[in-house]
């Protein structure tokens, strides 16, 4: 009885008398209230799951018939909660983003519209800007799709959101969760496999994990992974998002031609006779470890990137000779961690009864440190911590390749440190074994206090000391910047 | 605008974000209609930001916000509900009351939706989620199915049961398990 009254109640077909009886049922009756009551928040969700659905199983575009019947809705808006104004519906007849900047993507031109379908991108960098003025830069490899202007599926890639007050409310989908934008700064990695993750850099978002219960407000500095309907804290990766301000770089080093540069400038590394490994990940031979392949400095390239603790990647060369001269350089692009030391390139074999194994890092605070074991420093030496360490902070406090680079030379018992092709300090030594390579890891040591964290690019290591001016040019021809 | 602006906005749209689809169904179950639950919900979005500053921080939103909305659909029934079918103001009352009181249940319930039409056949969810997509192509849909107005309808309040009865058999495994 009470059952059918409801149904038509629903449909718009009761009649008069039939309200009647309704109502009174509904006021006499605790049970007959909450049947009433549990239909018509089945109804409430129902409607909610129809808004976001479409026939071929995407999420559909957001119903735009609420702005033309809600004047007193939009005064208030323009009265000062302009806020709100943007923030749920949009127009649908305008493009929800547009193409701000392609680098190095072939599939999307500067100036493209950007509705409501699916986009892939292979390789490269998109800057966006939706209808609501955020900024978003998407890197390559990425599929994703806007349903509106405030809302943007992402099934893969990495994404970087700056988004202003009046967008705010801007969510990003991932098949693990969403993040609901406050205004803010924010990133989101999709990976091919694996769980997505948020990154908040400044402001706050709110979190919820596919199929969760509770929604997580995350504020400046948090990160989480969507981990099978819950959301796990993590450690912050402040330079995996490419931003806004770096596209303009990046497409101009493309523009002028950096790539072409930077492949001859290897192809002569290559054939050095003192080459003892130039990796740039380009093929996949050979690579033990446990690391994501990612896209490298240029569009398409590809370049490890460490981001769990216990990510390596295994390296055994050089180990049949001493050398008493070893140059080592990479691009590396790394967040600032609170973990004591980041490792560049660590040899498995470090052990006192094996002089001049080789050590090369980060220090927490972001110097750079090249040890050999066994070696100790001259009395005019200035170092505080008993080993070879470099003058200027090397990790830029957002996301930046950063060029990085070493020279030891144990006969004249120097350690040289350089910034981007820039000479940056130099260390006496008072011991100086000949360097000695063989097994060794980049990315760890066996040992959590070593992991690093980001990518790593174009790793060289040559058997003699590279000069001044070599390490500037190298500096120069793959920058990908300009 | 200034900072203490900007936090104070930050501050409403954390706490609106997380309550508004409870807030949303608390309206729906006053109102007849989908689009009548639309209409109130904007007035209660616009009443709530222009009286969060009588909010006390640390307050309870959502019970502050189903008093604006109750307050909201009383008002909407005493001038569009004249000549429409509603509930009576007794009636409302009573079911807002106790909503207060049950919303974690509710929410668990909205939420337990997901799973159980997950169990309905892909095609049967088409047709459900088509006729919910707008109420006023309902009968477009129906054609569509190949069956009568009526029969629809009839075939609707039959999934509807059997999905109720699924959300309610889902909470129960919850509260055993």
């Amino acid at each position: 009885m009470s059952t059918k009254l409801i149904d038509a109640y629903l449909d718009g077909s009761l009649t008069a008398p039939e309200m009647q009886q309704l109502n009174a049922l509904l006021l006499s009756d605790a049970e007959v209230r909450r049947e009433f009551a549990e239909i018509l928040n089945m109804d409430s969700a129902l409607a909610a799951m129809a808004a976001g659905w479409t026939k071929d199983g995407a999420p559909a575009a957001r119903q735009t018939h609420w702005r033309a019947r809600s004047p007193r809705w939009i005064a208030a808006a323009a009265s000062g909660a302009l806020l709100l104004s943007g923030w749920w519906w949009q127009n649908s007849q305008h493009a929800f983003a547009t193409v701000e900047k392609a680098a190095g993507v072939v599939e999307m031109a500067d100036g493209s519209a950007l509705r409501d379908e699916s986009h892939e991108i292979k390789a490269g960098s998109v800057a966006l800007v939706t209808a609501r003025g955020a900024r978003i830069v998407i890197e390559a490899p990425a599929e994703f799709r806007f349903e509106s202007a405030q809302r943007l599926h992402m099934k893969r890639g990495r994404l970087a959101a700056d988004v202003p007050p009046a967008a705010k409310g801007f969510t990003v989908i991932t098949p693990t969760g969403d993040a609901i934008d406050l205004g803010t700064r924010f990133g989101v990695d999709v990976p091919s496999s694996g769980s997505a993750e948020v990154h908040v850099f400044q402001g706050e978002v709110i979190a919820k994990a596919s199929g969760a219960k509770a929604k997580q407000s995350l504020r400046t500095g948090d990160a989480i992974t969507f981990d099978q309907g819950a959301s796990t804290s993590r450690e912050l990766r402040s330079s995996a998002f490419i931003q806004a301000d770096e596209m303009s770089e990046l497409t101009a080093g493309l523009a002028a031609g950096r790539r072409a540069q930077s492949d001859a400038a290897l192809e002569k590394w290559k054939s050095d006779s003192a080459l003892i490994a130039l990796l740039d990940f380009e093929t996949d031979d050979a690579l033990t470890g446990i690391f994501r392949r990612v896209q490298g400095r240029w569009p398409g390239s590809h370049a490890p990137e460490f981001v769990n603790v216990g990510d390596h990647l295994k390296l055994d060369v050089g180990g049949d000779r001493d050398w008493p001269q070893l140059s080592l350089a990479a691009w590396v692009r790394l967040d600032r961690l609170g973990a004591p030391y980041q490792s560049l390139f660590h040899t498995d074999g470090w052990d006192s009864s094996n002089p001049g194994q080789v050590h090369w890092m980060i220090n927490r605070d972001t110097t750079m440190r090249l040890a050999l074991i066994g070696n100790t420093l001259s009395r005019d030496a200035n170092e505080r911590d008993g080993h070879p360490d470099s003058r200027t902070s090397v990790l830029p406090e957002q996301g930046r390749w950063v060029h990085l680079a070493t020279v030891y030379d144990s006969r004249a018992k120097t350690v040289r440190f350089y910034l981007n092709g820039q000479f940056d300090k130099q260390t006496l030594l008072h011991v100086a074994h000949p360097a000695r390579l063989g097994p060794s890891q980049i990315g760890n040591w066996n040992q959590q206090d070593r992991k690093l964290s980001g990518r790593v690019d174009e790793l060289l290591l040559l058997g003699r000391a590279m000069t001044d001016d070599e390490i500037y040019a190298l500096h120069a021809a793959g920058n990908p910047y300009r | 605008m200034s900072e203490s602006e900007i936090e104070f906005q930050h501050r409403f749209l954390r706490l609106f974000t997380m309550h508004e689809s409870a807030i949303r169904a608390f309206v729906r179950r006053l109102v007849p209609r989908r689009a009548d639950a639309d209409d109130v919900m904007q007035e209660v979005s616009v009443v709530l930001w222009d009286k969060f500053d009588s909010f006390h921080e640390g307050g309870d939103f959502r019970a502050w916000a189903f008093g604006v909305a109750r307050f909201e659909v009383l008002a909407w029934m005493r001038d569009k509900g004249r000549d429409r079918l509603v509930l009576n103001e007794d009636v409302v009352l009573k079911i807002a009351e106790e909503s207060a009181e049950v919303e974690p249940r509710r929410e668990r319930q909205r939420e337990a939706l997901e799973v159980c039409m997950n169990k309905v056949p892909a095609d049967q969810r088409a047709l459900i989620m088509q006729a919910y997509q707008s109420e006023s192509r309902i009968q477009e849909v129906a054609r569509e199915s190949g069956r009568t107005v009526a029969g629809f309808y009839q075939w609707l309040h039959r999934m509807r049961k059997l999905l109720l009865d699924c959300i309610r058999r889902a909470l129960t495994q919850e509260v055993v398990s």
